[in-house]
């Protein structure tokens, strides 16, 4: 792995068209700005992984039995989803906050 | 852009010869960028998205309104011009379920499937707010 080190305010150019600028440093938070083009996908790792894995073991093959949905599935599992109450553009919720920028 | 509100509760038809083209893949499968949406009545309100060029493999989707309510993933800005959504009308959720035997299966909440209509271009997003998701949500499913 390269290792580089960088004060606040300075970046690292990946490719020649991304950049990862180090914001801000909090302790032991580091803030990063992304500038990526939008056919490049940046995630948090944490998220990323949890879905990829979430996808494989989703992948079917040879078309298994889908068991059926129970008729009225109120109850239990509707109440355990929220309503999403957060309609901010800010990624401030998380525990590692990163800004995102793209041009 | 919120998108799920508007969303539609009927079931989708879907014409098999009209392939989604899902341009980044999906979250470890980058690789496979075509699909084609199957269902049928029995299997209501569960979906097919069956790979084009394996059409062995496939994915057990489902419409988020058919199984929880309030599900709304806060799309952003990339995500929106990535998909070429003028309207929350034009985007199709689909979120992708595990069967993980005869009596359980989850849906996976915290990264939904976003599909233009018109354009039938689509992508796995992860949404603003996926910290109030789960990523194996369960189902009633089952007898």
């Amino acid at each position: 792995m390269l290792i580089l080190s960088r004060k606040v305010g300075e970046s690292i150019i990946i490719a020649g068209r991304i950049t990862v600028k180090v914001v801000r440093v909090e302790g032991d938070v580091v803030k990063v700005g992304i500038q990526a083009p939008s056919d490049v996908p940046v995630h948090r790792e944490e998220v990323y992984r949890e879905i990829q894995n979430n996808n494989r073991e989703a992948l079917t093959s040879g078309r298994p039995a889908i068991p059926k949905l129970r008729p009225d599935p109120a109850s239990s599992t509707r109440t355990e989803v929220r309503p999403c109450e957060c309609h901010s553009r800010t990624l401030n919720t998380e525990p590692n906050p990163q800004t995102i920028n793209r041009k | 852009m919120k998108v799920a509100e508007t969303v539609e509760t009927k079931p989708w038809t879907a014409d098999a010869t009209q392939v989604i083209q899902f341009p980044a893949g999906l979250l470890g499968f980058e690789n496979l960028k075509q699909y084609v949406l199957m269902g049928s009545a029995e299997e209501a309100p569960f979906f097919w998205l069956q790979v084009v060029d394996e059409p062995n493999l496939a994915f057990v989707v489902v419409p988020p309104s058919a199984v929880v309510e309030n599900y709304t993933p806060e799309l952003s800005d990339e995500d929106v011009d990535f998909l070429g959504l003028s309207s929350p009308e034009d985007a199709l959720v689909l979120n992708i379920v595990t069967v993980r035997g005869p009596t359980r299966a989850t849906v996976n909440l915290k990264g939904p499937l976003v599909i233009n209509r018109r354009t039938l271009i689509g992508k796995q997003v992860i949404p603003l707010n996926a910290a109030e998701f789960a990523v194996n949500h369960p189902l009633a499913v089952g007898e």
